[in-house]
């Protein structure tokens, strides 16, 4: 009980609290990150709900909660849990357990971009998993202009202990663009849109490209509401498409 | 070829510019000639790569400010006019800074963010050229919002807000970014080649910037030992003085100082309101260093980063306030007048004597209406906030006589019978006055003004102020006076009172007509 009520008081101070609508996140609400990390001593905690639709089978709901910690200058880690439910097969998946370590190794300075890299390991916790996920993504950060930014990721994913028909190492990419809307007038939202290309798990499979776009709000000074919709735009050899999907999210600095 | 041309004609600048006597070996009061040498000492941070975002002190009180939403705003926009100025500054748009920026600035300054802003994403150009200091700026503004949202948090008592405010100065302190809390002479600080320029050149901007810090410190008084609920009823007040006139002046002699606007607070913080003193000049340096179209950009990052480190707290390790014996007007000068430790030495100062814009020549050691001596042990009777000043008087009667005198609305802060009870008067421009404490009776029997302390007192109520005279059997023929009845006394100027009849020190030529004084 007295477990329950300390943590419905986090909750609540949490929901007063601060992240930053100009400090995107991969997944809040789309695929790319910025290159900073949350600040020093920051704790943060997101979560999101998804909607996947898919051409061959039903829609697939998703959620992401995230606990982030600034535990040096420049540097976070985190902790992510990813549960989904099918609706094809009316199953549900405790997803993977998500161990994260982010370093934004230098800002922007001058005409030279921000670079950061992020690591993360998938523990085998989802149904029928095997092996580590690990995941390498060097990111890049650029102004476009005067207010606007470009962000650059390369991802290099790999299972040690991939299925029958499945790829050991894929890769991918992902090409983001943020905008603060509203200048010089108001200063609480950010427009973000993202290009990315992703290597099919699949053996036989080729790439899928898609596109997204996305909005992410400041609520009050700790919190940021963020909306984002993505389409698959192509595949190759195959690969399975999504043509819709949904995720909102929520995001809290205590 | 041309990049060779580039080089020697930035060389020569260089040469005819710089090379001085280490930076900070200062020459008297006179504006210096050459740019101040790199120390050899910079700390390395100011090399580091990283953007180095740090998150504030976790409490309770975070963000407390928006308790006092005109206020909380009002912060918010000091924000966005900072950021803009320095985003058209380090984008070459000084041709347009006090037309097209400013009405961006006042536009903003009008119509207030809701929440905090993100000021290097409101300057980005600002940030890339000079990440460096907006991690001096930032941790600084920070301790800013904390220490007020400490006062405005309603759960804890004085004492413990009290401690709390030298936590904070703890946490900040620790950061290789935070300024000294040690009083610095500003005189020196103010006599660079550079400096001046960006006020003489962009007064409307540079009034802004003032007005920001005005309003950055005159607040602390309004809320230092006051109750949370007789917080927001002053910023009637001084919110209304802000957005009417203190943005708006450009006739300054100097930036506001933290002393000047929450007298209280400096003299019970010194370090906290020494530390935003030398904020704000070091806003007042990188200013004047922007808009110097004969310094290059690499002469630019230089003096920026001499101007940071002429501030910090590393820079000043190991040294103490007013012990400056031989570094008399250099960068090393932390005298202070002897009764107010947070402010440093300010140009023509003498002991506790200072030219104060707007009021003239001040003894900060004496009742601002009576020139007597503030009482040793009580530092303060009251205080008076009116025309955007405030001064520390001896007594009631001295504070409401010497807002009498004021055109325009004015608040009183005196201490009570109970020292946990803050009186609370504002007045209206007619001279009404209102009360926090509604049961609040007046002792006043008028007599010699080196006692006024003794005859002119506020009680919280009739019994407390006949407890006093039962102590004091010299006042038992003197009425208790409400709040109306109180008001209505006024015995003018006292008799006691000396102006000090001097020349301002920020103007040459003879004395202003009213003698230099208020």
């Amino acid at each position: 009980m007295k477990l329950i009520l300390i943590s419905s008081a986090l909750l609540l101070s949490s929901l007063a609290l601060a992240s930053d609508h100009n400090n995107v996140e991969a997944g809040r609400p789309l695929r790319f990150d910025d290159a900073y990390s949350i600040a020093f001593r920051e704790r943060a905690f997101e979560f999101g709900v998804s909607l996947d639709t898919f051409r061959r089978r039903g829609p697939s709901y998703g959620n992401k909660t995230e606990l982030k910690y600034g535990f040096a200058k420049n540097q976070d880690i985190s902790i992510a849990f990813e549960p989904t439910y099918s609706s094809a097969t009316r199953t549900g998946d405790a997803g993977n357990v998500e161990i994260g370590y982010f370093n934004g190794f230098r800002r922007e300075i001058d005409n030279s971009p921000a670079l950061a890299y992020r690591v993360d390991v998938g523990l085998p916790t989802g149904r029928g998993a095997k092996g580590l996920d690990l995941r390498f993504r060097g990111i890049a950060t650029k102004a476009l202009g005067q207010y606007d930014k470009v962000h650059f990721n390369l991802d290099l994913n790999m299972n040690t202990s991939p299925g029958p028909g499945e790829r050991r190492h894929t890769v991918g990419a992902v090409l983001g663009y943020s905008k603060p809307l509203g200048y010089p007038r108001r200063f609480d939202q950010t427009l973000v849109a993202d290009f990315a290309i992703q290597q099919s798990r699949n053996q036989g499979e080729g790439y899928v490209g898609s596109v997204g776009l996305g909005l992410r709000r400041q609520i009050n000074p700790r919190s940021v509401f963020d909306i984002g919709v993505t389409t698959d735009l192509f595949s190759t050899q195959g690969a399975e498409r999504s043509p819709f999907r949904l995720s909102i999210g929520y995001s809290v600095s205590f | 070829m041309k990049a060779i041309t580039v080089i020697c004609a930035a060389a020569l600048t260089t040469v005819s510019f710089s090379q001085d006597h280490s930076g900070h070996e200062m020459a008297g009061m006179k504006k210096q000639t050459e740019l101040p040498a790199m120390p050899k000492d910079m700390p390395g941070w100011l090399r580091a790569p990283g953007a180095d975002h740090l998150f504030y002190k976790a409490a309770p009180y975070n963000w407390a400010i928006n308790r006092i939403p005109k206020f909380a705003k009002d912060m918010y926009a000091t924000g966005v006019g900072h950021a803009m100025a320095y985003e058209a500054l380090v984008r070459g748009e000084t041709s347009t800074l006090e037309t097209k920026t400013f009405n961006e600035i006042n536009w903003v300054l009008k119509h207030q963010p809701a929440m905090p802003v993100d000021e290097g994403a409101i300057s980005p150009t600002f940030l890339r050229k000079y990440g460096y200091l907006e991690k001096v700026f930032d941790w600084a503004h920070t301790l800013h919002f904390q220490t007020i949202d400490v006062f405005a948090h309603p759960g804890w008592t004085d004492e413990q807000k009290e401690l709390e405010i030298e936590r904070l100065w703890a946490f900040y302190e620790a950061q290789p970014y935070a300024i000294t809390g040690l009083p610095m002479n500003m005189d020196y600080l103010d006599s660079f080649s550079y400096s001046m320029k960006f006020r003489t050149d962009y007064p409307k901007v540079n009034g802004l910037f003032w007005g920001y810090h005005w309003l950055q410190t005159v607040n602390y008084d309004m809320l230092y030992m006051v109750p949370v609920k007789d917080q927001a009823p002053q910023y009637e007040v001084l919110g209304a003085r802000y957005h009417e006139t203190e943005l708006y002046k450009t006739d300054r002699d100097f930036m506001p100082m933290a002393a000047e606007m929450s007298p209280r607070f400096a003299k019970r913080f010194p370090q906290i309101a020494n530390a935003f003193d030398n904020l704000h000049m070091l806003h007042d340096n990188v200013n004047d260093i922007l808009a110097q179209p004969q310094l290059t950009e690499v002469q630019k990052q230089e003096q920026v980063k001499i101007a940071i480190y002429r501030v910090l707290g590393t820079t000043h390790k190991g040294e103490k306030a007013a012990e400056s014996e031989g570094k008399e007007n250099t960068l090393h000068d932390h005298r202070h007048p002897p009764s107010m430790p947070g402010m440093g030495w300010m140009k023509g100062s003498e002991d506790d004597i200072m030219w104060m814009s707007g009021m003239g020549w001040m003894d900060m050691s004496a009742c601002s209406h009576c020139s007597i001596p503030m009482p040793e042990g009580n530092p303060w009777g009251a205080t008076v906030s009116a025309e955007g000043w405030t001064m520390m008087v001896r007594c009631l009667m001295c504070a409401r006589d010497m807002a009498g005198e004021t055109p325009g609305r004015a608040i009183i802060r005196a201490a009570t019978n109970d020292p946990n009870r803050l009186l609370v008067l504002i007045s209206d421009e007619e001279g009404n006055w209102t009360s926090n404490i509604d049961s609040v009776v007046f002792l006043e029997k008028y007599g010699e003004h080196p006692e006024c302390s003794g005859w002119s007192r506020a009680f919280t109520t009739l019994s407390a102020l006949e407890k006093y005279v039962a102590e004091n059997p010299e006042y038992k023929e003197t009425k208790p006076l409400k709040l109306a009845e109180w008001a209505a006394l006024n015995h003018g100027t006292p008799d006691t009172y000396r102006k000090i009849d001097k020349p301002n020190p920020y103007k040459s030529g003879p004395p202003p007509a009213n003698g230099g004084s208020r």
